[in-house]
């Protein structure tokens, strides 16, 4: 247990300007070394900490601190590991889900937001936050006409804060882009890496689906719409540089399935893939036990791991260990690798979430489209 | 113009260290106009008032960066062959990048093998020499590029051009001297080329900097060793103007290079001898009067130990 907590319950009777003290000094959940202690105060017939890492209990019960209105658990948390959580109350009967009240450190998704544990030797890069030196690029909303679909699409493209009709640009297609922008700060990441001359300038198309997990888990229509529309679209609105090696598909989760997918279905078009925790189930024998929104993608991965013919020159893949899926990537490297696919895998500490995929994206960017400081000596 | 050899000041990064204006006046370039190519900072091109404030010379940017954008936006067809021509080269770059791995991969592994030293030393020479090999075909095949092009687009061919060109070299021709900015050494050898510049700097005095200093050698070889996706084989990316030869350029060794790799720095010096290879730090410089050296400050060349050691004039 925490030391300031230990010291705290050994005083036989801890007065509440104690504990607001403890709570008012303290940053939670508590650091030391690999044991991390989370603490709820408040009343409560049970605590539980959620926090949906594989390998670790759904829910870990917290125990109440005698003579005191504090619960704690401690679980052991490599160094390096960023986790989100929430906590679990049970009053009267009754099971709500909440953030840490101690934790004001917060992350965002589709779904709301949970609390953030960030264990020691994890810092939030650097590179993730607004830098005031470097030349914001601009967002556009544009529609794509789809017949493929049967009706227009709306996408988000990001221009450089250089951009000229004059030039050139690579490609970049992001999956679920909208919400690359809001949960994985996309655009703040863009504009640092482009102004440090680690990625070059280009051209971003943020798609975002209104049914991903239908059009995302290997649908035809899906990679028809980006190799038959969205590509010429972008190329008769944009300067591109017209050649798959300067055309990167990118995707978390799902949007990694339809990038894999796209980019096998439309060979030379993507001559690179990003891909982030990927949901590439696949059954060896018998059923998954995955659920069925995962049918068409076991189908999919299934008929990919057959016949996995060229997809792209370099795929980069990224997967937290925390999250079940990272046997399903770990397999699916050296079966990349042995069909002559330049692959980067790289793990993180971390679960299936947005912040994990934002930490990811410098050395996943810079590694499939390195930057102009190979070329600027100042 | 006077008969004797014209100076070359070379510089390191003016960041963190400003050493244009002292070491200028030391050189001796006196205090006469100097025509300024700033084309490798490219948009910024021509913002050149910090170093305005540093120098009492007149200054004038030549604006190749800018008339070259103009150039093309007039000949949209000179500008297509252009771009055919950077294609190419990419395309160049990249299988010479692919086979380049592979043969460094090999030479590091030789300069790290132990055992029989006459084995070992008959395989890192040849491995070395692979190496070498590579780059000259390279070196070959680049220029064979440059030369498709410049006989599909000179100044016979193309009036706009010839016009363009006649324009930039009246300008230059009323400076004796000239100062090469910093910054993108590909768009800096890419314009330079493009109006000519490469032949007519021989005859002036230079002073130029960091990836300025690059385009005066015989061979421009790109490095860093500290990229976010780690260290990336030395490459070169095509021969220089030659004025100083014999001589590798490599600036800011500090933020750029992994100077405490022995078998790295060795194979620097191995693969591109007889060459020197000198590394330029912000605060260095080195004076060349023609292609002799003569004075130096804080300059260090790669030795075959794979150490760096303090260049001297001799």
């Amino acid at each position: 247990m925490n030391p300031a907590l230990r010291k705290l319950i050994r005083k036989s009777e801890p007065s509440t300007a104690d504990i607001d003290a403890l709570i008012q000094d303290t940053v939670f959940p508590l650091v030391d070394g690999t044991d991390v202690t989370f603490v709820f105060r408040g009343q409560a017939d049970a605590v539980y900490l959620r926090c949906w890492i594989a390998g670790l209990d759904t829910a870990q019960p917290f125990q109440p601190l005698k003579g005191t209105d504090l619960w704690a658990t401690t679980i052991d948390l490599p160094k390096g590991s960023r986790i989100e959580y929430k906590f679990e109350l049970v009053r009267d009967g009754k099971k709500d889900l909440i953030l840490d009240p101690l934790n004001g450190v917060v992350a965002r998704d589709p779904f709301g937001a949970n609390s953030v544990c960030q264990a020691a030797g994890y810092a939030r890069p650097e590179w993730t936050l607004h830098d005031p030196v470097s030349r914001t690029g601009s967002l556009h909303t544009l529609n794509v006409d789809s017949k493929v679909f049967g009706t227009a699409r709306e996408i988000q493209v990001y221009l450089p804060a250089t951009f000229r009709d004059n030039r050139r640009y690579p490609l970049l297609v992001v999956h679920d882009g909208i919400d690359y922008l809001r949960y994985a700060d996309l655009k703040i990441v863009l504009d640092n890496l482009i102004h440090r001359l680690e990625i070059p300038s280009l051209v971003v198309a943020l798609i975002q689906s209104p049914d991903r997990l239908k059009e995302y888990s290997g649908d035809d229509r899906h990679a028809r719409f980006l190799a038959d529309e969205l590509l010429p679209f972008m190329n008769s609105t944009f300067p591109l540089i017209d050649a798959p090696d300067s055309r990167c598909l990118m995707g978390a989760s799902f949007g990694g399935v339809a990038s894999l997918h796209a980019a096998w279905r439309y060979p030379e078009h993507f001559g690179s893939l990003l891909l982030q925790s990927g949901s590439f189930a696949f059954s060896d024998i018998g059923r998954h036990n995955r659920g069925p929104v995962f049918d068409p993608v076991v189908r999919f991965m299934n008929e990919f791991r057959e016949q996995p013919g060229s997809p792209a020159d370099r795929i980069f893949m990224s997967c937290g260990m925390y999250e079940s899926l990272i046997y399903e990537n770990r397999s699916l490297v050296p079966h990349l690798q042995g069909k002559g696919v330049d692959v980067r895998f790289e793990e993180a500490r971390d679960a299936h979430n947005w912040e994990n995929w934002r930490d990811r994206l410098r050395i996943g960017l810079s590694w499939l489209m390195p930057g102009p400081a190979w070329m600027v000596y100042d | 113009m006077s008969t004797e050899a014209p100076l070359r000041l070379l510089l390191g990064p003016q960041r963190p260290t400003v050493n244009l204006d002292t070491a200028i006046a030391r050189a001796g370039f006196g205090d006469g106009p100097i025509a300024v190519i700033s084309a490798a900072w490219q948009e910024a091109e021509g913002d050149i008032g910090d170093i305005r404030r540093l120098l009492k010379n007149p200054l004038t940017d030549l604006g190749i960066y800018q008339k070259a954008n103009d150039l093309f936006d007039a000949d949209t067809t000179l500008h297509e062959a252009y771009r055919l021509r950077q294609d190419h080269l990419k395309e160049q770059q990249r299988l010479y990048r692919m086979r380049l791995r592979q043969l460094m991969i090999a030479a590091r592994a030789t300069l790290r093998a132990e055992g029989e030293t006459s084995v070992i030393a008959a395989e890192r020479r040849h491995a070395i020499s692979q190496l070498r090999a590579l780059d000259q075909h390279h070196l070959r095949q680049v220029g064979k590029i440059h030369t498709r092009f410049d006989n599909a687009c000179n100044v016979e061919s193309n009036a706009r051009l010839a016009d363009a060109t006649a324009a930039v070299e009246a300008q230059f021709s009323q400076f004796d001297t000239v100062l090469i900015t910093g910054g993108n050494v590909v768009v800096l050898m890419n314009r330079l080329r493009l109006f000519g510049l490469h032949r007519l700097l021989h005859d002036k005095q230079i002073v130029a900097w960091s990836g300025g200093a690059m385009v005066l050698c015989d061979r421009i070889v790109l490095f860093h060793d500290k990229l976010p996706q780690g260290r990336r084989d030395a490459e070169i990316m095509s021969e220089g103007l030659g004025i100083l030869p014999r001589l590798v350029l490599l600036p800011n060794p500090s933020d750029r290079l992994r100077t405490r790799d022995l078998p790295r720095i060795s194979l620097f010096d191995r693969r591109f001898s007889p060459a020197i290879c000198v590394t330029l730090d912000s605060g260095s410089s080195l004076l060349f009067e023609g292609e002799t050296l003569r004075a130096c400050e804080a300059a260090k060349r790669m030795t075959r130990n794979g150490k760096l050691k303090r260049l001297r004039v001799t």
